[in-house]
Formats: C-alpha cells, sequence, structure tokens
C-alpha cells in the first residue's frame, strides 16, 4: 500500500509541481522531526536565556561547587551520623539514607499487611471478606497526605510528654518526643551468634535443595520447614547461650525532661511509616486478590483430582501461577511507596526532599542543581526497579503457541 | 421406530424435593458463610466484635458525645455530657467544623461573590449533561468543547475584575459554545432536529449545495460569538485574586484542569512514544519516563523554584498557575502509560484492514484506533482521575489552601486550637464519598461497555 | 494395550471386548444433591463394575457433570451415599485423599497447569503423592505420553499445544497416578472434528486395557463401540439404562426416543 502510494506521488505528480515532495513520506517524517526538533531547541535556548539572566540578576553561577560548603543547619534524626558542620553533599546523602529507611520498612510492613488483607478478602467467610473489602474501600479512597497528616496531628502529637510516657513493655517508650527502643550492644563474642544466623540460612537454603534433590530421587520427602527454622533461630540461639549470651540492652531511661539511651525514632517517622504501611497494603490487597482469582478454578480442579492435598495445590499450582499476576503491580506498588514517602516534608521528617530539595535549596539557592539531583536520585531507583522487573516478566512469561 | 410406541415407558420427571433444611435459607445461609467450621466460627466472632467496637466508638465519638454548637474549641471540650462528665476528646467537635464549612468550601473567597463558584459548577454541569441525554447528537463534538474551552468561561468568571483580551475572546467563545450546545439540545427535544439542520432550513438553503451550508453555520455561530462577547463585556466582577481561592473548590479546580488536559497530552505523548520517527519518540520517552519516575512533590518544588528562574521576570506568574502547570505535566506522563496500554490492545488486524481502505495514519488513528482504544481505556483512566484528585492534596505543602490546608489551618485558629480530628475526617469523608463513587461509576461502565461488545 | 489400531474412525469396527468383572468399585445409593434451592441430583442409585465402560448422556443442564464430579468429591452431594472401592465419600479427608489418587478425571476443558512443561505436568502428582523418585516418574510418563503419541511433545508447555494433543496430555496425567477408575467430562466437546478422533481412539485404546471408565460424552459412536452401559439422564435422575444395542435400537422411554432422535438427526 505505502509503496503504491509514493511511488504515485513522486512520478505521478514530479511533472506537474516542484513541491510534490511534500507528500514523500520519507520527507514527512524528517520535516516533522526536524520541526519538533527546531521547537524543543528554542524553547530550550528561550528557558536557557531567561535563566542566565536571572541569575545573572541575582548574581549567582551554576554549579556544584554548594556541594562541598557547609551546610550549618540541623536535622531532626538521621539514619546516617550527621552534624551542623557537614557539607551539603553530606546532606544530600543523609536525605537518601533516611527516605531508603523509611520506603524500605513501609514496603516490608504494607508487603506483609497487603497479602493479609488481600488473602481475607477471598474469604469463604462473609463477614470476613466484607471487613477487608471495606478497609480496602475506604483506605484506598482517601488521600495519602490526609492520612498522614490525621496520624500525626492526632494520634502522636497527642501522645503524653516524655514524664508521663506510655510504657506498653519494659524499654519500649512512646511520647510525644516519639517511640523510644532498647538498643542491642553487642559484646565481644557477638560476631559468633551473627555468623551462626548467617551459617543458618545458608544452611536452610542448602537443606532445600537438598531436599528436592532427595524428593526426585528417591520420591522420599523432608520435613524442610521445621529443620529450617531450627538452623536459622535455634542455632544462632544455642551458640548465643553457650558463648555466654554476650548482648546487652541499652534500655532508654528518663532523664530530665527526657529520654536517653535506647534508640529511637521522631513521631513524625511514625506517623509516616503507620499512613504509608496502611495506605499501600490496601494496593497490595487488590493485587494479591487480582492474582489469585487470574489462576481459574480448574487449575484446583484438575490438582485435586490428581489428589494433590489443598496445600500442595496451593504450593505447587496455584501460588506459582498467582505470583506472575502478583508481582509487577506489587513491585509498581513498592516504587510507588518509595515516591510516596517524600511526604515526608508534610510532618517535618527530614527525607530527602525536606532536607535537600527544601532546607538546603533555601538556603542555597541552588534551585537547578538540587532539583536535578533529587530527580536523579528517584529515577535511577525507579529505572533499576522496572529493570528488574521486565527481567522477571521475561523469566516467567508463559510460552504460547 | 413407530412399531414400538404402545410400549413406550412415559417419563415423568421426578418432583424437585427441597434440600435439606440446613443447607439453605438463613441457618444454610450463616453455615456456608459464617460458621463453616470452629476456625470460621472464630473468625467471625473476632469479626462481630471488631465491627461491634468499631460501631460503638463511631456512635459515641461522632454522634452521642458530639457538640454541635459551640464557640471555640475549649467550649466543645469543656461541654458537660448528660453523665456529669466533660465531652474531652471523647467526642467530636462538629461545632468547629461547622463554623469553618465555608471555607473548607470556598477557601477565603469571599461570601458575596461565591455564587461565582456556584455558577460556574452548574454551568459545567449543564455542559456535560447531553451526554446522558439520549436524544442529542454530537456528543463527542460537545465533550470537547467543554473540555477545552469551559477552563476560560470559569477563569473570567471566577477572577473577574478586568480581563485580558485573549481570555475576554475565548470566554466568549465558551460562552457561545454553550449556549450552542444547549440551543442544539433544545431543538432537538422540540423539534427533533439539530440546531445546525434548523438554521440551514431556516436561512432557506436546505434544497442549496451541501458545501455552502458550512458558511451559514458560521456565520450563525458568528453571531452567537459576538453576542457572547458584547454580554460578557458588559461584565462588572469584582477581581479575586487566585491567593483567596482555597478549600474544595481549589482542589477540584486544579484537579478537574489537570484531568481534562491529561487526555489530549497524554494522546499525544503516547502516539509520540509509538512513533516511527526516533526525535519525536525519544523526546516523549523521556518525559514520560522522568515525570513518571519522580514523586510529585518534586515536580511541585521544580514549578516553583526553578519556574520563575526560567521566565522573564516581567511575567512573574501566578503561584496557582505554575502549580497547575506542574500537576498537568505530571499527569500527561501517567495519561500517556495508559493511553499507549490501551493502543497496544488493539489488535495489528485493526490497523492493517484501515490502511487497506486507505486511510492514512491521521485517520486511522483518529477514526478507527482511538475510538476503540478510549473504551478499553475507561476504567485505568477513571483510576487515574481518582489518582490524581487525591495527589491534588500534594499542593497544600507548598501553600496553596486546597481542602487539605483550610482542614488544617482550621485547628490552629485560635479559637478552635487543636481541632484536628475532626476536620481531617471531615475532609476524609468527603474524599471518599467523590474517589468511591467515581470507582462504582468506572466499574458500571466496564461491566456496559463489556455488555456491549458481548451483545455485538 | 494394542494401541496401534489407528483406524481413521476410531469408533467404527469390533466392538471392544468387555473385561468386566463382578467386583463394585462405585456404589452410589440415594444420592441426592442441591445447588442452594435446586435439586440437581435426584435419588441416583448406580453401581459400577471393575472393569465396566460406562457412558452418561443427557440434555444440557441434566446433572451429568456433578454426578460423575460427586464421584471424585469435586462437588459434595448433601444425602445418601458413595462408596468407591469401598470407601465411603464423606468429610473425612483421608477418606477423599486416598479416592482422589485412585479416582483419574479429565475435564472438557484440559485443565493443564500452564507453568509446568508437558513433562512436569505428568510427573507432578506421582513424585508428591505417590513419592516416585523423579526419574522413575519420567520414565512412566514418558511410557503414557507414547501411548497417547506425543512423547516428542514432552518439553514443550502446554500453551503451545492444539487442542487434541492437550487432552491427550491430559489423559496420560492422570494416567500416570495409575489409577484404576477414570472419569471424562465431555472429553471431546471443546475439539475440532479431526481432533476428537485423536482423543476418542486414545480413550478406546485405554478400553482395551480394562480400565474402568465413567464417560460423559455426545459421541454415541464410541459408546456403541466401548460401552458395556449407556445411561441417560434428565432432571436430574436417570431415566433408562441399558447395554447400547438395545438403548440405541429399543429405548424404552419416550424420553429418550426424543433424544435419540435430536442427536441421531445430524
Ligand atoms: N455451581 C453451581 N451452582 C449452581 N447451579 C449449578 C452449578 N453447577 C451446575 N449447576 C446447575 O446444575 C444443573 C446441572 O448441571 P451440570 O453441569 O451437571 O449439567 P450437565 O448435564 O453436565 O450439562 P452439560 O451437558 O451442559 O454439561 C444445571 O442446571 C446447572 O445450571
Ligand atoms: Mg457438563
Amino acid at each position: 500500500m505505502a509503496v503504491i502510494e509514493k511511488g504515485g506521488s513522486s512520478s505521478g505528480s514530479s511533472g506537474k509541481s516542484a513541491l510534490a515532495f511534500i507528500n514523500d513520506e520519507r520527507f514527512r517524517s524528517v520535516f516533522y522531526q526536524l520541526l519538533v526538533g527546531a521547537i524543543v531547541l528554542v524553547a530550550g535556548y528561550y528557558l536557557y536565556a531567561n535563566t542566565a539572566a536571572n541569575l545573572d540578576a541575582r548574581g549567582m553561577e551554576v554549579g556544584f561547587g554548594f556541594l562541598g560548603s557547609t551546610a550549618g543547619f540541623s536535622i531532626a534524626w538521621s539514619l546516617i551520623p550527621y552534624t551542623p558542620g557537614d557539607t551539603y553533599f553530606h546532606v544530600f546523602l543523609v536525605g537518601i539514607g533516611n527516605t531508603l529507611l523509611v520506603a524500605a520498612i513501609a514496603i516490608l510492613t504494607s508487603t506483609f499487611l497487603g497479602f493479609v488483607m488481600g488473602v481475607l478478602r477471598l474469604s469463604k467467610n462473609w463477614l470476613i471478606r466484607n471487613i477487608a473489602a471495606w478497609y480496602v474501600e475506604i483506605l484506598r479512597n482517601t488521600p495519602l497526605l490526609l492520612q498522614i497528616l490525621f496520624w500525626f496531628l492526632t494520634v502522636f502529637a497527642l501522645l503524653p510528654s516524655p514524664r508521663q510516657s506510655l510504657e506498653p513493655m519494659t524499654g519500649f517508650v512512646l511520647n510525644n518526643r516519639g517511640f523510644y527502643f532498647p538498643s542491642p550492644q553487642p559484646g565481644d563474642l557477638f560476631f559468633l551468634t551473627a555468623g551462626a544466623f548467617v551459617i543458618g540460612i545458608v544452611g536452610a537454603f542448602i537443606l532445600s535443595k537438598w531436599a528436592t534433590k532427595r524428593l526426585f530421587d528417591t520420591g522420599q520427602k523432608t520435613p524442610v520447614f521445621p529443620i529450617s527454622l531450627g538452623l536459622i533461630f535455634g542455632f544462632p540461639l544455642v551458640v548465643f547461650l553457650v558463648t555466654g549470651a554476650p548482648l546487652a540492652f541499652d534500655l532508654p531511661t528518663l532523664q530530665g525532661f527526657n529520654f536517653v539511651g535506647g534508640g529511637s525514632v521522631p513521631p513524625a517517622f511514625c506517623a509516616l511509616l503507620l499512613a504509608l504501611t496502611i495506605y499501600h497494603s490496601c494496593f497490595m490487597a487488590e493485587a494479591v486478590r487480582a492474582g489469585i482469582l487470574s489462576v481459574s478454578h480448574g487449575q484446583t480442579e484438575a490438582s485435586y483430582s490428581l489428589g494433590l492435598k489443598p496445600s500442595w495445590t496451593l504450593r505447587l499450582v496455584i501460588i506459582p501461577q498467582a505470583m506472575r499476576a502478583v508481582v509487577p503491580p506489587m513491585i509498581s506498588n513498592w516504587m510507588n511507596v518509595v515516591k510516596n514517602s517524600s511526604l515526608a516534608i508534610a510532618i517535618g521528617f527530614p527525607d530527602l526532599v525536606a532536607v535537600f530539595m527544601q532546607t538546603s535549596l533555601n538556603q542555597s539557592g541552588h534551585a537547578i542543581e538540587i532539583v536535578a539531583m533529587v530527580m536523579l536520585f528517584y529515577m535511577t531507583v525507579s529505572l533499576s526497579i522496572s529493570l528488574a522487573l521486565n527481567q522477571y516478566n521475561k523469566s516467567v512469561q508463559l510460552k504460547e503457541r | 421406530m413407530s412399531d414400538t410406541t404402545h410400549s413406550d415407558a412415559v417419563f415423568r420427571p421426578k418432583p424437585s424435593l427441597p434440600p435439606p433444611p440446613n443447607t439453605v435459607g438463613v441457618v444454610g445461609w450463616l453455615r456456608k458463610n459464617l460458621f463453616g467450621g470452629p476456625i470460621d466460627t472464630i473468625f467471625t466472632v473476632v469479626g462481630i466484635w471488631l465491627i461491634g467496637t468499631l460501631l460503638v466508638t463511631v456512635y459515641q465519638y461522632g454522634i452521642a458525645n458530639a457538640v454541635w454548637e459551640a464557640n471555640s474549641y475549649r467550649e466543645c471540650l469543656d461541654t458537660v455530657l448528660p453523665n456529669g462528665e466533660k465531652v474531652g476528646h471523647s467526642g467530636a467537635c462538629w461545632a468547629g467544623v461547622a463554623v469553618w464549612m465555608n471555607q473548607y468550601i470556598y477557601g477565603r473567597y469571599p461570601d458575596p461573590e461565591q455564587w461565582r463558584v456556584q455558577l460556574c459548577l452548574a454551568i459545567l454541569v449543564l455542559w456535560l449533561m447531553p451526554f446522558w441525554l439520549p436524544r442529542v447528537t454530537a456528543k463527542i463534538q460537545t465533550g470537547l468543547s467543554a473540555v477545552l474551552t469551559f477552563p476560560f468561561l470559569a477563569a473570567h468568571i471566577l477572577l473577574g475584575g478586568e480581563a485580558g483580551s485573549f481570555l475576554m475572546l475565548t470566554s466568549s467563545l465558551a460562552l457561545a459554545l454553550f449556549v450552542t450546545v444547549w440551543l442544539n439540545v433544545i431543538t432537538s427535544y422540540a423539534m427533533n432536529k439539530s440546531v445546525g439542520k434548523l438554521v440551514v432550513e431556516l436561512t432557506g438553503m436546505a434544497d442549496k449545495d451541501d458545501r455552502l451550508h458550512k458558511w451559514v453555520l458560521l456565520a450563525g455561530f458568528a453571531v452567537v460569538f459576538l453576542g457572547a462577547l458584547a454580554y460578557e463585556s458588559s461584565w462588572d466582577l469584582v477581581a479575586v485574586p487566585t491567593t483567596d481561592w482555597g478549600g474544595l473548590f481549589l482542589t477540584l479546580c486544579i484537579s478537574g484542569i489537570a484531568i481534562a488536559s491529561a487526555i489530549p497530552s497524554g494522546v499525544i505523548l503516547a502516539l509520540g512514544r509509538r512513533s516511527k520517527m526516533p526525535v519525536i519518540r525519544v523526546f516523549c520517552t523521556m518525559w514520560i519516563e522522568l515525570f513518571r519516575s519522580v514523586p510529585l512533590i518534586t515536580i511541585l518544588f521544580m514549578a516553583v523554584t526553578m519556574m520563575p528562574l526560567f521566565l522573564p521576570v516581567e511575567l512573574n506568574p501566578d503561584k496557582l498557575v505554575m502549580v497547575i502547570v506542574a500537576v498537568c505535566i505530571f499527569a500527561s506522563a501517567y495519561m500517556a502509560e495508559i493511553v499507549r496500554g490501551g493502543l497496544q490492545a488493539i489488535p495489528k488486524g485493526q490497523y492493517e484492514a484501515a490502511q487497506a481502505l486507505g486511510l492514512n495514519y491521521w485517520k486511522v488513528t483518529t477514526f478507527i484506533v482511538m475510538p476503540q482504544a478510549l473504551k478499553l481505556m475507561i476504567p485505568n483512566i477513571v483510576g487515574n482521575f481518582i489518582g490524581l484528585l487525591k495527589d491534588t492534596t500534594l499542593v497544600s505543602i507548598i501553600g496553596l489552601y486546597d481542602i487539605l490546608l483550610m482542614a488544617k489551618a482550621s485547628g490552629q485558629d485560635p479559637n478552635w486550637l487543636g481541632l484536628h480530628a475532626e476536620p481531617m475526617l471531615f475532609a476524609a469523608g468527603v474524599f471518599f464519598i467523590i474517589c468511591f463513587a467515581m470507582s462504582k461509576y468506572s466499574q458500571h461502565l466496564e461491566r456496559t461497555i463489556a455488555g456491549g461488545y458481548g451483545r455485538r | 494395550m494394542s494401541m496401534d489400531t489407528s483406524s481413521v474412525d476410531p469408533t467404527s469396527g469390533e466392538y471392544v471386548a468387555s473385561t468386566m468383572s463382578d467386583e463394585v468399585v462405585i456404589e452410589l445409593v440415594q444420592v441426592n444433591k442441591w445447588y442452594g434451592e435446586f435439586h440437581v441430583l435426584k435419588d441416583i442409585a448406580l453401581s459400577v463394575n471393575k472393569g465396566e465402560r460406562i457412558v452418561i448422556c443427557g440434555p444440557s443442564g441434566s446433572g451429568k457433570s456433578t454426578l460423575i464430579r460427586c464421584i471424585n468429591r469435586l462437588e459434595e452431594h448433601q444425602a445418601g451415599d458413595i462408596l468407591v472401592n469401598g470407601t465411603a465419600l464423606d468429610t473425612n479427608v483421608k477418606n477423599i485423599d486416598a479416592i482422589r489418587r485412585d479416582v483419574g478425571m479429565v475435564f472438557q476443558s484440559f485443565n493443564l497447569f500452564p507453568h509446568l512443561t508437558i513433562l512436569e505436568n505428568c510427573t507432578l502428582a506421582p513424585i508428591w503423592v505417590k513419592g516416585l523418585p523423579k526419574a522413575e516418574a519420567e520414565k512412566i510418563a514418558m511410557q503414557y505420553l507414547e501411548r497417547v503419541k506425543i512423547p516428542e511433545q514432552a518439553a514443550k508447555y502446554p500453551g503451545q499445544l492444539s487442542g487434541g494433543q492437550q487432552q491427550r496430555v491430559a489423559i496420560a496425567r492422570s494416567l500416570c497416578m495409575s489409577p484404576n477408575i477414570m472419569l471424562f467430562d465431555e472429553p471431546t466437546s471443546a475439539l475440532d472434528p479431526e481432533m476428537i478422533s485423536e482423543v476418542l481412539d486414545v480413550m478406546v485404546g485405554l478400553a482395551e486395557t480394562g480400565m474402568t471408565m465413567l464417560v460423559v460424552t455426545h459421541e454415541m459412536g464410541f459408546a456403541k463401540k466401548v460401552a458395556d452401559r449407556v445411561i441417560f439422564m434428565d432432571q436430574g435422575e436417570v431415566v433408562e439404562q441399558n447395554t447400547p444395542d438395545e438403548f440405541f435400537n429399543n429405548p424404552k422411554s419416550d424420553r429418550t426416543k426424543l433424544f435419540l432422535s435430536q442427536i441421531l438427526a445430524h
């Protein structure tokens, strides 16, 4: 079709008009592209010229030199140690550390809660099914920012002062300054317990491989789960006790008007984590539900009629198929958790956006560089996650005719 | 076989018996759905306890112990319950919400001018109404005219003051289009013909060459347009700066514009990303990937910190405008991926069939592919709208007084210091109702569309 | 095991001699089942001998599928008894497991596991349920795949096979558990005509090995060739049961006649 058209236009009209080439497909393609390119360039130049003029007027220069200068402000809480004397670049790293910490914990908790809610939504029990459904409907249809503010302003801001702290368990303290918990102080020989733990995990991994091989070779099943539990938790415990329990806990204690010692996170961290967990668990639940529903009932029936028990049917037939449908939306949800952790700024938790894009930017004025750096960080995270996702999709794609 | 007819045993089906009583009816339903086994029973009991506690708490807090009239939060807290105790935090202080209600909805938009907001809403509803009127034709044109020109009319009405010539022209065009749409509705119902046809008939051009009709219609529309322009020039509205806009009204304003702009820009970006021309493809892909991978709040920050650098100082862009631009950019990238998904779902055969009929790229896209793809995309588009509406709350972080910041602000008012939970719950209720209704409507649309495909 | 009698029409030719014994393997006594208020199975009484081949036919919605699905408890009956190999089907999970191990089932829609290869489909249950070593399970699976004439497809995935091939794999997959009883629920009705004969071919071959078979099908040629008994159901009850000869040539009930005239009309 295209060939005929092209041939027709070039041969048929070339004699009539010198403008015939405007009907040529290739010419049009090049023309459009040049046009778009030119528009982008002109717009880019316009913005560049304005920016240069504006910066000039303010007596500023673009450059990353400011990253080496002292930030001077303090950061309320950080995973990476920080003092006001540190540089802007260090602030950038501190922000990344805080962002990744809250996002990582929220990913774990929301995924777990989401799995539970997703399975409950498919419960045979009418009441449970409906409770789970309303949980999902109500919480995913209200804005996350609103939920964050709600938890922060109405729960964590109303907590008692340090002197009247809540202490549900010895060493775990909750008050309006934050959540305090015992921080472990490993002794000299503790590395042996840690080592035993690692060995336990490796051992459990090897065991499961070996169990599969044994099953295939001899047809005998191995109770992998209890043995693994023993390896991962029992073995380190034994080592721990034998080496004389070389682990002390530094308990938070009230001194004057505040708690010292132990570990702590600010109230904003708790509110953010709670809201992220609850909000995203709704989306995870939907993904899990849709994934399980995507496996047709015929699969279960076929498996049952082969004599596979319900638990094996779940493990060998349903879950492997459901995972294909669950993992992609699940991973994009994880991405959203990372992005939404930036709402921390609304309640003053010092994440990357708060410490760098707000405080540092306001103080140094280097808007372009800072915005670019922050965006680059989020793009890197996002692109690496989608790369992993593509890899996964490729590896599980069903073979079709 | 006729020889055996008389020896036939006649088949009389056995009567259907009622099932065993414990498998049907209320008992059967309870056994099946709530008390299927010991574990199920435990779950049910826990569930009932959970719901019971929740309902009692909500009733206690929201109704029984709630205070409906008071002049300050202190007064709320100190109100004495029938049992002699003070309310404190055991009951909601709806009085504060009631006092602030007007600002949750309109922000600081002056009271005597609030009819303008209501008028805009009424115009929008009326403009979109023909969608649900079965006898009216030209639904696509109606929708397009609303999406493309209503914002200008609304801007003129809401901003008031001296409108620049650009806003004057575009808003008059919008008004003219709106009037035409409704003339069309009226003629469709009263005379069973479209307004265009009527005009052609009235001017006696009906039997003339079809090509002339276009000019007649254009002339007719020009008359309406001039009328609208004259009418709008006579307006004398008090200027209300955008800094006074706020509340739910502002939230809907921003999200509405973003939603309206997202569809066309998303379509263009999606087509660009699928284009065979590398320059266009790379540009669109970069745009989409960049703005999808960063949080909205960074785009908003970029808008308010970098836009003033990018633009000439004289322009001095309004903060609201910058925010709207940022939200639109964000929305366009997400919509582009939805449109791309919809386009990918259209079988290749459709393109080939259309090309075989001799349609060129633009015709294939507009008349064959897009209509089908848009139908497939409706659930995702609505989902995206819901997300966008919720995300609009982020503008509160950079200091626009949307419903969320208003709700927060009411707790910082000296009279109502500490009033946080109630405004938040109110705002949550508003969002829930809007979003839940939208998602139910989209599920309904999804079913009707699926049904439509099935029947055909 | 003379599977190489691959005639063009598997259902034509000699009647396959019965190997039926007196031992009863399936016994249904006054079985009743309801879906909500709807009475699907009414007082079904049926006893099946070892090696017996039974074809069940009847109009759509008459309860044929429901009946055979009750036999391996994919559906639960509410009244009456079902005994398989002398074991009663009740809520005892051990009994259900034991019976399912001994009863194979082939579905109209194949229900192969799409995430496993053909060979893995066939070895999954032998490895996990019977505890066979993988190598042995694969050897057995290959034997059955050869019997259904698709050993060369073993490494492919179900999605890559035609409908007829998939159904033959489904049969092989069931046979790998060496069941004593096989249930077929309209195994050919989702297939194109040329694929039907390749599946029926396999089923005829299976009949020749003396397998106890309950087959829901409308393939009357198959019934004539292998059935010891044809059961006609309507509205949830057994209207008539007889040898194929009597059933087709001398039906007793007016309902059966009507059904036969409709089904043989084309
Ligand atoms: N899960 C179910 N819930 C409610 N009713 C059902 C269910 N399964 C089947 N039925 C009803 O029970 C009746 C018998 O169904 P069944 O599938 O056994 O019929 P069938 O004889 O196999 O028909 P077909 O030849 O169409 O497969 C039908 O009227 C059907 O509508
Ligand atoms: Mg059936």
